[in-house]
């Protein structure tokens, strides 16, 4: 660590979209031989600095520094010719082409103009060994598991021998062995000089590997220093910088109603052959590592994707929701995790949006009824503490007030089953704490939530039951007091813990 | 500055400035241009274009295309004659049988795009070719000449003074501009077209929407069928080619994004008489349908380039 | 191991990888094949196996032209009125001061000229390619009803007797095109095609030029279609402004027959070939057992239907299993 000088900088870069801001003037400085982590709630602009630091976005103000030399226009040509490689969380590969093809894309040997198979193959074949590919190099990336996947895209970024190697959320499609061999590599890339950031929700990853931390939120840096003599709770507490008391509303004892969910035999997705139930007045949590089958869980129950049950009852009818109107018609909704894509229509505005579900009730002899809809729409806004005019697009709103509008057009139906994914992703503190109340008071008032969170603290301190999936398979059910992080990492990740299963 | 502004901001009274500026400047210097009976022509030959552009706007609002409005228009054009009974004096039992018919080609389009998940430019591209084989098969290529009542009194008559065809298109209008506007459905078309996915997990059921949608274009591709039989007296197959580009290009001039989800009839109204005049006018230019071609294509291609780079954002 | 024979693996296995699934479609054409050789034994001379490679040699251009773009990711409508441009450009300028090689480098520019541009209203504006090529389709077919209002122009005899005579010169050239082929999808721009067209935004990010390589394989297409209205012109003999009119469904049709998908980067040149010959001996068989010329509308429009949705219906039938 003698040469200090940072290999790639960001410099009080602001970016925005649609006018609201996500990254509010942030520093960071990579230095090689360095393990830097990136920690941040989801939503808190990690993202964006990482597609900023890899030319896939320009910043609106502030500067991209490679070698401490500002870079005008970087792109990702510039980036991958400074040395810059990036694992992202959404994989970069081609399905039908090869494992060889795929890690080559775009970084080809040539000859003749030609791809060079024979030095392809060279290079393939010795990153490949670094991360423990033994699939024949030949075999399409389709034919591979998730897991495998990113150890092809983890492959692709060493296969650019780089100098600075950024990371996000590398393991969370990883077995404990694949992560273990990770976990070489960086150690490995550290000590030739390589500049690393690493992104995880793994705070035992993060102390293991990393040496200096940069905390993100809502935007802004709230510390940059070493991680030496900082232990778990320290993190969170970087990260959180809040008592979580406050987030929270108190949560009263349970006391549940009737059954309004109850299958057994459930499959639907990647869930297989599960039972479920759950009652009125209750917020279930359902948890568990990225990609275990908490959305298909939600949308199977919902009429969304194809399921089937051995035995169903939902919202007092036997049977599964044949389609998403009967799950309406049940009393059932849904709020996506993805809002931008599956929860809104963002170019319409915030009136029609909070209209859609009503349309056909609030209709009278088939055509529409508007000073009815003017009138529910008004109701809503306020409700909801949606300021301005509703005439203006959704996309313009910022994060957690789509979200608001999201969860605020089910309201009319009178909904007596929410199903809910992730619905503070990317939500600022002020509108959680308003969502958070919320659901406690719909709990109160005798609804069922079924909530998939990916925000631990949020199936701790809100919910009555946190049901912990993986793999498809419920791996615990928490109730009380034994609801804990730990219980539910351990879960997760499925480490036995006594007391923990049921 | 400021209503020039906003005019920008709306295509529909764009178009329809458009229209009045292009009528006045051509009125005034081409004589004959502005006579009543010419533009009561121009108004009748948009009539056809309007009524056939009235399915497809509905289409390109949910976001899909319906490329066999042509094809429908022919199969109405050359039935009617055919299945018109003879103990009917009024004609409209043949009038109805092919309004049907063309309902139902609709409604197989819809079909194979909601159930077989064909994409529904591949799925009406295949109708047209399918149905334009059947034709020749079962009209032999040759022109039938119509007698029925009810198509020539629609096609010939003149109510004070006004054609029944422009009357039709009133009709036609209205309705159109109630369902997008003032019925669910059209709220649901076009939260279907901005955002399938997003509309479907809002309950908007979208085999359902789909199937009526492709039934409707069908519809009043064959409504604008009968019309310009009863105008010519005589159908023969490809009698509709000309409508499938102009359809669209009507659609895209009123200011309906092509990809869906942002516009209304409001625009494809003023956008059918503006391509009708703008066709006259070439013709009084240059008659060759080679040009008139390459204009079509040429207005099509820039309206995308000026409404592509709001859409693109 | 060496480098040299690793290297004829790792291309090899890739090769020969890329078989997987289309050995039902092989089956299928070699059956098809076989019932042709019976009902028409004739195609086993020379004559013969010329006539019928001749007829297959512009819808086997057209349909890679189509599959290129499909695999991008694209589509294109305009492939029919480029066909005739390119016949009309042909027997328009093969009678000039330059004659055949002037005849031959104007169509093949015009073709990679058209192409490039709309590529390039596609890729740099961003505009969806469908609507794009409806529009440009139109332009094309005006630019061509300009040129020659009526079939006619003037294409050298030799030229006809050469391309379309009693040789196999079809078959040789589409040999050589389908080696072309494979010697451009071993370069960064050819496997760029099918990165960008399956996952764009990844390829963006590993650094493929996603929106160069669209403008290419515009271009390339262009230039494949306005090549087969060159040979479509040495067949009749002269040029036609409408003579490519079928050329734009049935190339679409042999695509996905051969199993191109239309979301981009789903299946192989291989199989859209496979597919246009399929097509192409379906609609000999039609036209010799006695099926008047319009049935073949009938039959593409099926064809076409059915092909998206068989294997979708038993996509959704496994799925409810």
């Amino acid at each position: 660590m003698t040469d200090k000088k940072p290999l790639l900088e960001a410099r009080q870069v602001f970016k925005g979209f649609f006018g609201n801001p996500v990254l509010k003037g942030v520093d960071i400085a990579l230095h090689p031989g360095r393990v830097h982590a990136l920690l941040g709630e989801n939503g808190a602009g990690k993202s964006t600095l990482i597609n900023l630091l890899s030319g896939a976005l320009q910043p609106d103000s502030g500067a991209i520094a490679v070698d401490g030399r500002p870079v005008g226009r970087f792109s990702p040509a510039t980036a991958r010719a400074a040395g810059i490689a990036v694992v992202q969380q959404e994989l970069s590969l081609t399905a039908d082409l090869s494992i060889a093809e795929n890690i080559g894309l775009g970084a080809f040997p040539r000859r003749f103009g030609l791809i060079d198979y024979a030095a392809l193959h060279r290079g393939v074949r010795e990153v490949c060994a670094m991360v423990g590919l033994t699939e024949p190099l030949d075999m399409p990336v389709a034919d591979l598991a998730l897991g495998r996947r990113q150890m092809v895209e983890i492959a692709k970024a060493l296969f650019r021998k780089p100098r600075v190697l950024i990371l996000d959320e590398p393991t969370s499609s990883l077995s404990a062995h694949e992560a273990g061999i990770l976990a070489g590599v960086i150690e490995m890339l550290r000590d030739r000089g390589t500049a690393l950031l690493y992104i995880s929700h793994r705070l035992n990853e993060v102390q293991a590997l990393c040496a200096h931390v940069t905390v993100l939120k809502d935007g802004g840096v709230t510390a940059d220093q070493s991680l030496s003599g900082i232990d778990g709770e320290g993190l969170v507490r970087l990260m959180v910088g809040r008592e979580t008391g406050d987030l929270f509303p108190p949560r009263p004892a349970c006391t549940p109603g009737a059954p309004r969910v109850d299958v057994t035999g459930f499959s639907a997705g990647l869930v297989r052959d599960i039972a479920f139930s759950a009652r009125a007045g209750e917020i279930v949590g359902i948890g568990g590592l990225v990609g275990q089958g908490q959305e298909d869980l939600l949308l199977g129950l919902y009429g969304a994707i194809p399921a089937k049950a051995s035995s169903a009852e939902v919202s007092g009818k036997s049977g599964l929701p044949a389609d998403v109107g009967a799950a309406n018609a049940a009393g059932l909704v849904y709020v996506p995790a993805d809002r931008k894509h599956e929860g809104l229509v963002l170019p319409h505005s915030i009136a029609s949006n909070l209209i859609l579900p009503s349309l056909g009730r609030l209709a009278r002899n088939g055509f529409r009824d508007r000073p009815a809809e003017t009138g529910l729409i008004a109701d809503l806004a306020r409700r909801l503490t949606i300021k301005g005019d509703v005439a203006r697009p959704v996309q313009a709103l910022s994060g957690g007030n789509q979200q608001k509008v999201a969860l605020a057009k089910w309201l009319p139906l009178d909904p007596s089953v929410l199903l809910l994914n992730d619905p503070t992703r990317g939500v600022d503190i002020e509108t959680k704490r308003e969502i958070y109340l919320m659901l406690r008071a719909f709990a109160a008032e005798g609804r069922l939530i079924i909530l998939a969170s990916s925000d631990t603290p949020e199936l701790v301190h809100l919910c009555d039951r946190v049901v912990v999936l993986r793999e498809g398979h419920v791996a615990a059910t928490l109730v009380g007091d034994a609801i804990s992080e730990e219980a539910i990492v351990g879960a997760a990740m499925g480490v036995d813990r006594k007391g923990a299963a049921a | 500055m400021k209503a020039v502004k906003s005019l920008f901001r709306n295509p529909p009274l764009l178009t329809l400035v458009l229209v009045a500026l292009v009528w006045l400047v051509a009125g005034l210097t081409l004589s004959g241009f502005g006579a009543y009976g010419h533009l009561r022509y121009l108004l009748e030959l948009a009539a056809v274009i309007g009524i056939a552009a009235a399915g497809q706007t509905l289409v390109i609002l949910m976001g899909g295309i319906d490329l066999s409005v042509g094809a429908v228009i022919t199969v109405t054009a050359i039935l009617v004659p055919l299945i018109s009974p003879a103990w009917d004096p009024t004609g409209l039992v043949g009038v109805a049988l092919a309004l049907t018919i063309a309902t139902g080609i609709g409604f197989l389009n819809g079909a194979g795009a909601a159930y077989l998940r064909v994409p529904p430019i591949i799925m009406t591209l295949a109708m047209a070719t399918f149905l334009q084989g059947l034709l020749v098969v079962v009209a032999g290529g040759s022109a039938v000449t119509v007698s029925n009542p009810a198509v020539l009194l629609l096609g010939q008559a003149r109510p004070l003074g006004v054609p029944a065809g422009i009357l039709l298109w009133l009709v036609v209008s209205a309705a159109v501009l109630l369902i997008i506007h003032r019925m669910p459905i059209g709220a649901r078309f076009l939260a279907l077209g901005a955002n399938p996915l997003a509309a479907r997990l809002s309950g908007v059921s979208v085999a359902r929407n789909t199937l009526i949608l492709y039934a409707l274009s069908g519809f009043f591709a064959g409504l604008a069928g009968i019309l310009v039989l009863g105008m010519n007296r005589q159908g023969y197959v490809g009698i509709g080619d000309p409508y499938l580009l102009t359809s669209i290009a009507a659609v895209v001039l009123g200011g309906t994004s092509i990809l869906g989800g942002r516009g209304t009839y409001a625009g494809t109204i003023p956008g059918a008489i503006l391509l009708v005049t703008t066709t006259a006018l070439i013709t009084v230019v240059n008659a060759s349908p080679g040009w008139r071609s390459i204009m079509f294509g040429t207005l099509i291609l820039s309206l995308l380039l000026v409404s592509g780079r709001e859409a693109r954002r | 191991m060496s480098a040299v024979s690793s290297s004829g693996w790792l291309y090899g296995a890739i090769q020969s990888r890329r078989n997987r699934g289309l050995g039902g479609l092989y089956l299928v054409v070699a059956a098809f094949l076989v019932l042709y050789v019976v009902l028409f034994p004739g195609i086993l001379s020379v004559g013969g196996f010329s006539k019928f490679t001749q007829n297959w040699f512009p819808l086997a251009l057209v349909t890679m032209a189509q599959a290129l773009l499909m695999l991008n990711g694209g589509i294109t409508l305009a492939i029919g009125p480029l066909v005739s441009l390119g016949a009309v450009i042909a027997a328009t300028t093969m009678g000039g001061v330059f004659g055949v090689p002037g005849g031959i480098l104007a169509v093949a520019l015009t073709g990679l000229g058209i192409g490039a541009v709309i590529g390039v209203i596609v890729a740099q504006l961003r505009l969806p390619a469908i609507i794009v090529t409806l529009a440009g389709s139109f332009i094309i077919t005006g630019v061509a009803l300009l040129l020659l209002p009526r079939p006619g122009g003037f294409i050298p005899g030799w030229l006809s007797t050469g391309l379309a005579g009693h040789t196999p010169v079809a078959f040789l050239l589409l040999v050589l095109i389908l080696l072309l082929w494979k010697v451009f999808l071993a370069t960064p721009l050819g496997l760029g095609i099918y990165a960008a067209g399956d996952n764009p935004i990844g390829a963006f990010r590993s650094g493929v030029p996603v929106e160069r390589v669209k403008i290419a394989a515009f271009a390339l297409s262009g230039l494949l279609t306005a090549l087969a209205g060159l040979f479509v012109a040495a067949q009749t003999g002269s040029g036609d402004p409408v003579i490519g009119a079928p050329f734009t469904l049935n190339s679409i049709a042999a695509a996905v027959l051969g199993g191109v998908g239309f979301l981009g980067g789903k299946g192989t040149m291989r199989g859209a070939v496979c597919g246009s010959l399929l097509l192409s001996v379906m609609i000999n068989v039609m036209f010799f057992l006695g099926f008047p010329p319009v049935a073949q509308y009938i039959a593409q429009g099926l064809i076409i239907v059915g092909a998206v949705a068989v294997p979708e219906l038993l996509k959704q039938w496994r799925a409810r299993r």
